[in-house]
């Protein structure tokens, strides 16, 4: 632990040079609130169009969001899902927009009820590349990475961009082996931003995000 | 974003809470252990609801995970005239929310059109300002959105995006009298500490007019039910607009900034906004030719204590109780019907915590064997303003006041 708050502080006082005393001095333990927010419950239903929901929805809400709306026509789908990318930056290509109307329309009622509990932190298990699930990996992403390495994992997410140095570039992580990047995400990056997550995410958890980070090099939206 | 900090001082600082926010919650803070007892299903389509408790709260009906949008099960309205803040409703628009605050470093800062500007620690407030407290109602705007016949798009609540909280702080005008404000200032407009998750989508921001902002009882809460505000609620500091929709009660505020011209950012323009006109309703597929930004709330009651659908003994004497509010002209008073509207009897009122709390009611009614009753309230403002027969609609779903109905059978 000493360790760690020391590579904390360690950037935190190359990033804000003078307040580093102050914070140094304070009784952090003393004033600190925290709270762990629940990571998504579900995502989106298998069927065609899943991996647009999949891909673009769940960057700024969970899944929930659609399956607690009353049925909408695709019309009125089509005006929602535009009003996201046009309004809210939704970054989702045109010609998908057709596709995922379709798809959102035609999602039957969930029993949410066999949908949770949510989140309950498993066991840990071992880690290992290649278990995960890129789509669970995608709603982990998108809660607690999303915000450094950005929508499509190039680093510049709204903090990663403001980092020194700024956050890791996702999509050319082409010669790291998968155990490297495991070791990353397990137990942080000294010397960068990049905390350890093994207290917050499962070993599956953090295989599930290592296939996402995996698949985000091809996902890149065309321009 | 970044355009919104006038100065380097804030902007660091929101980024050292981040930092802080994301370098302690790596540091082998467990994950939350969300546990799932049961789940109830609104009264109408897709209205399942699993029940969760979300850290600091008790298990609530969760329409949404993230961002997080909890329910207060209806039966805690029965409880007691104040909601409990862990059953206080929670309603966030964006996903980014700091899940870490220290208030070594967290600071209010007011800005903009002001002679002296401000940066205020949560002990400043406390120390520099008098304490002001207020019981008021918080109640979102689309409250009971699930309702809307034909049904719109939106959150889809029962009745429980509501609660009624003893708040203390400190007066807004206080603040601004104190920052000194230019002859100019117009608006005052409203930040908290979250923020988007996508680069394009509008951070949350509301205004209010110099007029509605300096009103006696507008705060800036540090307290809520005689305790700081629960993290999901606000921490540390909430805005509170007695008599106004809950979308104006922006949750971590962080800064003040004085306008010197109507704000028109995307949540309040186009976003929020009622048809103008006096009902702020439409029929299914009118359009609004004129649309104003939502404010004040309508009149409103429910009964409590015997839940839709029940069976109940025949008795002389069943009491009848529930709640009732308005925009803070205070109730004036609140009638039964048992016959679908036919016959209204009045009740009596309960305790008065001041114009804009809930004010509970009760009576006794005769409910015979074997029958079908249908219970309704309605509740009338001190200035004569009711609620509606039947519900209006508009197509953001907001707004709804309607006469509620429950049935109840007895046993022969």
């Amino acid at each position: 632990m000493l360790v760690k708050l020391t590579s904390f502080f360690l950037i935190i006082g190359i990033l804000l040079g003078s307040l580093e005393t102050e914070i140094l001095a304070g009784e952090i333990g003393n004033s600190n609130r925290s709270i762990t927010f629940p990571t998504d419950p579900f995502s989106f239903q298998p069927g065609p169009g899943q991996e647009i929901a999949n891909s673009y929805c769940i960057i700024c809400h969970s899944a929930d969001y659609i399956y607690m709306q009353p049925p909408h026509s695709q019309e009125r789908w089509t005006e929602i899902i535009k009003k996201m990318k046009d309004t809210f930056g939704c970054p989702i290509p045109d010609d998908s927009i057709t596709h995922l109307a379709e798809y959102l329309m035609n999602q039957k009622d969930l029993q949410s009820a066999t949908l949770y509990p949510i989140n309950v932190p498993k066991p840990s298990s071992s880690l290992g590349a290649g278990t995960g699930n890129a789509i669970k990996g995608q709603s982990i992403y998108a809660t607690h990475c999303i915000n450094c390495h950005g929508v499509h994992g190039q680093g510049d997410g709204p903090i990663g961009k403001m980092l020194v140095p700024p956050a890791a570039n996702l999509t050319v992580l082409g010669e790291k082996s998968d155990q490297e990047l495991l070791t990353t995400i397990q137990d942080g990056r000294p010397g960068t931003a990049m905390p350890s997550w093994k207290g917050d995410l499962s070993a599956q958890d953090i295989n599930h995000v290592l296939a996402y980070v995996r698949s985000l090099g091809t996902k890149l939206p065309k321009k | 974003m970044e355009q919104q900090y006038s100065d380097g001082f804030t902007r660091r600082r929101f980024l050292l809470t981040t930092l802080i926010a994301g370098g302690l919650s790596a540091m082998g803070k467990l994950p939350v252990r969300a546990e799932t007892t049961s789940s109830i299903t609104l009264p109408f389509k897709r209205g399942e609801r699993p029940f969760v408790a979300f850290p600091e709260k008790r298990p609530l009906m969760v329409m949404t995970t993230r961002p997080p949008q909890l329910e207060t099960p209806f039966p805690v309205f029965n409880e007691d005239v104040f909601t409990p803040n862990d059953a206080f409703f929670v309603r966030w628009h964006l996903a980014n929310i700091p899940s870490a605050i220290d208030l070594q470093t967290f600071r209010l800062t007011i800005r903009g059109r002001v002679k002296q500007a401000l940066s205020l620690s949560l002990k400043d407030l406390q120390e520099q300002f008098d304490p002001v407290e207020v019981a008021a109602v918080c109640q979102c705007a689309g409250n009971s959105r699930g309702f809307s016949d034909p049904r719109v798009a939106g959150g889809q609540w029962g009745h429980g995006a509501m609660g009624n909280a003893m708040w203390k702080g400190v007066r807004l005008r206080d603040l601004l009298e104190k920052a000194q404000l230019e002859n100019d200032a117009q608006q005052i407009r409203f930040d908290g500490l979250d923020r988007p998750v996508a680069d394009g989508t509008p951070d949350f921001l509301k205004s209010l007019s110099l007029d509605d902002a300096s009103a006696d009882h507008v705060l800036v809460a540090y307290e809520m039910n005689g305790e700081p505000l629960p993290f999901l609620n606000g921490f540390p500091l909430r805005l509170v607009v007695p008599g106004w929709y809950a979308t104006y009660w922006v949750k971590m505020l962080n800064d003040i900034e004085v306008l010197n011209h109507e704000d028109h950012n995307f949540w309040t323009d186009p976003a929020y906004r009622i048809p103008d006109n006096a009902c702020g309703c439409l029929e299914p597929g009118e359009k609004a030719r004129q649309k104003i930004p939502i404010s004040t709330m309508k009149v409103r009651s429910f009964i409590t204590n015997i839940i839709d659908g029940a069976t109940m003994n025949a008795k002389s004497q069943v009491l009848v109780k529930g709640i009732a509010f308005d925009q803070g002209y205070g109730i004036d008073r609140v009638l039964l019907s048992i016959d679908g509207g036919q016959h209204w009897k009045a009740t009596r009122l309960g305790k008065d915590f001041g114009d804009y709390s809930f004010r509970q009611w009760e009576t006794h009614v005769e409910l015979k064997p074997g029958q079908s009753y249908q219970l309704q309230s309605l509740a009338i403002n001190r200035i004569g303003e009711s609620q509606q027969l039947e519900a209006k609609w508009n197509p953001n779903g907001y707004l709804r006041n309607a006469v509620e109905a429950i049935q109840v059978r007895t046993q022969s």
